[in-house]
């Protein structure tokens, strides 16, 4: 089955470049359903928390590592029956051992669904039902894994687009110009390529950790280290283009500079540079959990996919869901974002077109 | 050859010093000090460390003395763990690290090659697809998600290995394995690539046209051309496991340096995260000039370059 739009046929305008690149792009049924799932994912943890309204942070103790799919019994205990918020949430069982004066009747009552009155004091039954279970602290699971892919697709933007400007600025500029200054600019990438940086970067973590904003920094450091092969793919690209018949072309009948590069060699950088922007997303959300994994990366406030399973590696002999739920998105997303990059990557291949 | 090898080793100078200088004025002017400590210590008694470990000396001086000291390879003493130096702790942890990287990268060679070659021989037949879609589960898989649920599946569940530690063989078996599924499914992409290019060539055509067996024009004619593209990615595989090692350390709780070098950097000790950087840079430099030079000897086009 095609999924693309009716082919061109010969009286209608020229296949571009791009049309050509949407149309293998649209018949990439791997491609597609990356960027598919990616776009679920995103309006997951975007708008999911319209829907399932459970507060990522609220600590409820008596709700513990409570199962996935299960439904959890607890009472609400008001000591002054005219209060609107309970003074404790507890468990069934905890009420009738510590409050309860004849259990099984009180239990039984509970269990109609009304409030109860004993001793002056107000119980009302509660059910609460968690989709992922609860995590160690009785902080719902799947709420958790919503805000914490906020965190992370978020980090993986925002240092793409650190990276990306870096590299497209510096990979242009040195391709551009060429001679001595495109040698000095090369070299100093290329000895940035030998410094081992994901140990600086966990030195600028660890060493900077009191810093206000420490996800700026996070995304910041991952940017900075990210743009080096970026800007050799654009400077690669800029030199192979402004020596091709079209820009020479332009230049003898006297266009710009400006003008050539916004409207002739920019053009033509956009394929590897999205591919590699697309690709790039991925593997800054891998570094960021990397980081939050070793406990350096954003934290508490703020946990992304890589602090929640390591939050859940630490629970799993007794609560595995804790260590699966995370574990299933984060890798789920970035298999959906590998494929789409792999999609891009041949449906925008400019030696293969033209198939 | 010789004179390519010092040429390197020239370059690697100045980049071992720039590697010093940033991190050292990184540790300097970052905030915080090793001796802030939950407990209260007397102020006569930091004083006298800060002396001890040369901290009341002028930066300039104390660049100067602590280069000195990395030079003569005499490494200064270190606050997370007084009265040892960090030649101490490298040499005691950086074997465990290694033991590590040797076994994931035999598991990644011994499964990653044999898998590349094959996809690679029956192109486009399920002994193609099977195990590259394995391969691209095991690149998008984090180390940090495989680990645990190996730990959790075999260790907890099946009980059939340790979930930590590193003192009998069974301990080795999950960190290698999850350290090393990664470089094998890199290695089986790599390796089926270099091979689809090289089985096309000239020269398989003809050792098969003089009737060698395909077994003979594949694994003896074509692999030792096909295998250069993971050659050359052992470089920056090296520099990948010294990472991984941190990560597969800490799920496994395993005494090796990634560890020490995750924990120095925790407590801010300064001395030992100084000489385990220098030491990790000169171990990344070191695999990324052995590697160039085992391609310079596998592929005779470079050689008079």
């Amino acid at each position: 089955m095609r999924l693309s739009p009716k082919l061109p046929t010969d009286t209608d305008a020229p296949s571009s470049l791009w049309n050509d690149a949407l149309r293998r792009l649209l018949d990439n049924r791997l491609a597609m359903a990356g960027l598919a799932f990616f776009a679920f994912i995103t309006l997951f943890c975007y708008a999911g928390p319209l829907v399932y309204r459970f507060n990522p942070e609220a600590q409820v103790l008596a709700l513990e590592s409570t199962l996935p799919f299960t439904t959890a019994h607890l009472v609400e205990v008001r000591f002054d029956p005219s209060k609107a918020t309970p003074d404790e949430v507890t468990t069934l069982e905890d009420f009738a051992e510590v409050y309860a004066q004849n259990p099984e009747a009180e239990l039984a009552a509970l269990a109609t669904g009304q409030p109860l009155e004993v001793n002056g004091m107000l119980f009302t039954p509660l059910t609460r039902f968690h989709v992922f279970g609860t995590d160690a602290k009785g902080r719902d699971m799947l709420a958790r894994i919503m805000s914490g892919g906020r965190i992370s697709l978020g980090v993986g933007f925002l240092a793409t687009a650190t990276a990306l400007l870096i590299g497209v600025a510096y990979g242009s500029i040195s391709g551009y110009l060429g001679g001595r200054v495109d040698a000095l600019m090369m070299r100093f990438v290329d000895i940035l390529y030998a410094l081992p940086f994901l140990i600086f970067v966990i030195l600028l973590m660890v060493l900077f950790e009191d810093f206000e904003h420490k996800i700026l920094l996070v995304f910041l450091a991952i940017g900075a280290v990210e743009w080096l092969t970026m800007a050799r793919i654009v400077r690669g690209q800029v030199i192979n283009l402004k020596e091709q018949e079209f820009v020479l072309a332009a230049k003898a009948t006297g266009v710009r500079t400006a003008s050539i590069i916004t409207k002739h060699i920019a053009p033509n950088l956009l394929g590897p540079v999205v591919v590699y922007a697309t690709l790039l997303i991925p593997a800054v959300m891998l570094l960021e959990s990397v980081l939050s994994f070793l406990g350096l990366g954003t934290q508490a406030n703020a946990a992304s996919w890589g602090s929640l399973i390591r939050e859940g590696q630490q629970a799993m002999r007794s609560a595995p869901w804790q260590l699966i739920a995370p574990s299933l998105f984060f890798s789920a997303t970035l298999f959906a974002m590998n494929f789409l990059g792999d999609g891009l990557r041949d449906a925008l291949d400019v030696k293969s077109a033209k198939d | 050859m010789l004179t390519f090898i010092l040429k390197r080793l020239a370059q690697a100078i100045p980049v071992l010093l720039a590697i010093y200088t940033i991190t050292f004025f990184m540790i300097r002017f970052s905030p915080g000090s090793p001796f802030s400590d939950e407990r209260k210590v007397a102020e006569h008694i930091i004083a006298a460390q800060s002396e001890y470990y040369g901290f009341n000396d002028p930066v300039p001086v104390q660049y100067l003395n602590t280069l000195l000291q990395h030079l003569q390879l005499n490494l200064p003493p270190i606050t997370s763990h007084p009265g040892l130096t960090a030649a101490d702790i490298i040499s005691e942890s950086f074997p465990v690290s290694l033991e590590l990287g040797i076994w994931a990268m035999l598991i990644a060679l011994t499964l990653g090659i044999p898998a590349g070659v094959l996809a690679a021989a029956r192109q486009n037949t399920t002994l193609d697809y099977a195990p590259m879609s394995l391969a691209m589960v095991g690149i998008c898989l984090p180390t940090f998600v495989i680990g645990p649920i190996l730990a959790l599946v075999f260790g907890i569940w099946l009980q059939w290995t340790s979930v930590s530690g590193w003192s009998t063989p069974t301990d080795r078996v999950l960190p290698s394995l999850t350290l090393g599924l990664f470089y094998a499914a890199y290695i089986a992409r790599l390796t089926r690539g270099g091979m689809l290019e090289i089985l096309s060539s000239d020269f398989v055509r003809t050792a098969r046209a003089k009737g060698a067996s395909e077994f003979r024009a594949v694994v003896v004619h074509a692999l030792r051309g096909g295998i250069l593209p993971v050659v050359s990615f052992l470089g920056p595989a090296l520099a990948g496991l010294v990472t991984g090692s941190f990560v597969v350390e800490s799920i496994f709780q395993i005494p090796g340096l990634g560890r020490h070098f995750v924990e120095a950097t925790f407590n801010k000790d300064q001395s030992l995260i100084l000489s385990t950087v220098l030491f990790y840079a000169g171990l990344i430099m070191l695999a990324n000039l052995s590697v160039d030079v085992v391609q310079v000897l596998l592929n005779p086009k470079l050689r008079h370059k």
